[in-house]
């Protein structure tokens, strides 16, 4: 088992030697991206000029929500969104087989030798407006609310790498999967915003089918001490352990995916 | 001699979608939920002995990549049973990788960016090789194979001659007690093509390692295969020896007689005149028992006779012999 996790360090040294050889190419995409979100951000500010609030939430909130939401993103998507995205190419031209005939975790062999440190980028941009607007925005900070940011930001991230699996493995099954990757990016674009703004209809389908509430908009109410649509008191327990319980989903469903690929032929 | 891989009645079949012709169709197969069974491997037995080498050959679409794919475990068998190196493939696929090697034709393994050595490096820490043993089959192999002037070259900048020589060395590090191999040399020039052919066979000869191979080329088969296993339509029609399969069909040979002067028409008994272009004529013998001498009496020593050449039919020959009598009469295993 230690030999096995050994190889998961050189895998992401020889991951990110491989993106070293094209270095030009990869600051300008970063800075591309930084300018990108800066724009989001941007806009958010003025609206909030305009309106002063959204949904109850002030500027510094909205920031935090923001830059939450980001920072969950980047973490939980650099473990998986560009690998599992590629998956389906890989199903579709069979290199998922070479793959298969190794004696590794696949799973593992795929997230580490894709690890994404393009999403440096969104980190770069995320931690200091967190940083800020944990400061500006009205937190009650004591030991509790400290250890419910540090583990609620985990299960965000978990939550969001649960859902890229799920949906990244399809492709082991259906050969495509991309599809349900841009209904996971309509649904993602939502939670920059609080929940309450949105139907009740569509926070019921963000706390269940969809359960992308749980990367920011539920753990931020949370934090800032907002009421939190249909979930009321449970809104704390309920956010942290979404993410566990998505990933224990996540890994039966990649198992079942597994078994059931059939190849694309040949 | 046990099995190294006893395969039993295996069977794979693929569920797909129904799929309905033209525009209107397009959306029917969208919305249907009717599928349709492809049977890509029928009920296929055979056992194969350690240090043995098979050719497993056939049409595209016979079902070859697929059979490779179940006994690697990649693929898990519809019916019967498959058991590689006393293990169910599929289910103990990591315990299986360990002591097998994979190589794709079409498929690398490499990493396209880095130099290849980077690759095999991460090879020997995947299978957990000992630093001596690594080092040693390194050197054997890239001695045997020329790998030493572009183990520092990035994959992406290697030809395909080379890259399918690292491929194969990668394969072979961990010493592996069978190696597959799907398609090797498709797509390799003669010079390449001949080097891996002669680096399997010598692995084969000289190491005991198992080769189960599928391909095209039916040099591949002649240079490294003794035994030959073909399939059609999902199904297997011959397993046995090349020349137990030369035997059977008993190809013609062909005859070419060279003259220094036109000797005008000239029939034979025991030959069929199938070209004549004057002073170079050529004949089919299809009898086995016509001997060479017995053809240079029947010419007789007056006609200007100045060379002869005999060819035994080749491995192409044979095939296509065997796939067009196929219908009529199936050879027996």
């Amino acid at each position: 088992m230690r030999n096995r996790l050994a190889i998961l360090p050189l895998l992401i040294r020889m991951h990110v030697k491989s993106q070293m050889e094209y270095r030009g190419a990869f600051w300008l995409d970063r800075l591309a991206q930084i300018i990108s979100y800066g724009a989001v951000l941007l806009i958010l500010w003025i609206l909030l000029q305009k309106f002063h609030q959204l949904g109850g939430w002030n500027w510094p909130e909205l920031a935090l929500l923001f830059s939450f939401q980001l920072l969950a993103y980047s973490l939980g998507a650099s473990m998986s969104f560009t690998q599992l995205r590629e998956l389906e190419e890989l199903v579709r031209l069979g290199a998922i087989d070479t793959l298969l005939t190794k004696p590794v975790n696949t799973w593992a062999y795929l997230i580490f030798s894709g690890l994404n440190i393009g999403y440096v980028g969104h980190i770069i941009l995320a931690i200091p407006v967190l940083v800020w607007a944990l400061l500006a925005a009205q937190v009650e900070w004591s030991v509790g609310t400290a250890l419910f940011f540090i583990f609620s930001l985990l299960s965000a991230t978990m939550v969001t790498g649960a859902l890229m699996t799920m949906i990244g493995a399809t492709a082991l099954i259906w050969v495509r999967s991309n599809h349900l990757f841009s209904i996971f990016f309509g649904f993602w674009e939502l939670t920059r915003y609080p929940l309450g703004i949105f139907p009740t209809g569509l926070q019921v389908v963000m706390l269940t089918i969809v359960p992308l509430g749980y990367i920011s908009s539920v753990p931020v109410a949370v934090l800032l001490g907002k009421p939190v649509p249909l979930l009321g008191d449970l809104a704390a327990p309920v956010t942290l352990l979404a993410g566990p319980c998505l990933v224990f989903i996540a890994i039966i469903h990649w198992r079942y995916a597994l078994n059931r690929y059939q190849g694309a032929g040949g | 001699m046990t099995a190294l891989i006893e395969a039993r009645g295996v069977s794979k079949r693929f569920r797909q979608h129904k799929r309905f012709p033209g525009l209107l169709g397009a959306f029917k197969t969208l919305v249907t939920s009717e599928y349709t069974e492809v049977t890509a491997v029928s009920d296929i037995s055979f056992d194969i002995a350690a240090g043995e080498a098979v050719g497993y050959l056939g049409p595209n679409g016979a079902g070859k990549s697929t059979m490779i794919k179940m006994m690697t475990g990649i693929l898990v068998p519809s019916a019967g049973t498959l058991s590689v190196l006393g293990r169910t493939p599929h289910e103990q696929r990591m315990a299986n990788a360990r002591q097998i090697g994979v190589v794709f034709g079409q498929r690398s393994q490499l990493w396209w960016d880095l130099p290849v050595i980077d690759s095999f490096t991460l090879h020997q820490r995947i299978y957990d090789i000992p630093q001596a043993r690594y080092a040693d089959n390194l050197k054997r192999f890239s001695a045997l194979l020329d790998l030493t002037p572009f183990l520092d070259r990035a994959v992406r900048q290697l030809s395909l001659g080379q890259r399918m020589r690292a491929e194969i060395v990668m394969s072979l590090l961990h010493d592996p007690k069978i190696l597959f191999l799907d398609e090797p040399t498709i797509g390799l020039d003669v010079v390449a093509k001949d080097a891996v052919r002669k680096f399997l066979a010598e692995i084969n000869r000289e190491r005991g390692v198992t080769i189960i191979l599928t391909t095209h080329d039916l040099q591949d088969i002649e240079t490294i295969c003794p035994r030959l296993i073909m399939v059609d339509h999902s199904r297997l029609i011959f397993d046995g020896e090349l020349g137990r399969l030369r035997a059977a069909l008993g190809s013609a040979r062909r005859l070419t007689l060279e003259f220094s002067a036109d000797p005008g028409p000239m029939a034979l008994d025991s030959a069929t005149l199938t070209a004549d272009e004057g002073l170079r004529k050529h004949y089919l013998l299809e009898r086995e028992d016509v001997s060479l001498v017995q053809i240079l009496g029947e010419v007789g020593s007056d006609r200007g006779l100045k060379d002869v050449a005999l060819h035994e039919p080749d491995i192409e020959e044979v095939i296509r012999t065997f796939y067009q009598r196929r219908n009529a009469a199936p050879v027996a295993p």
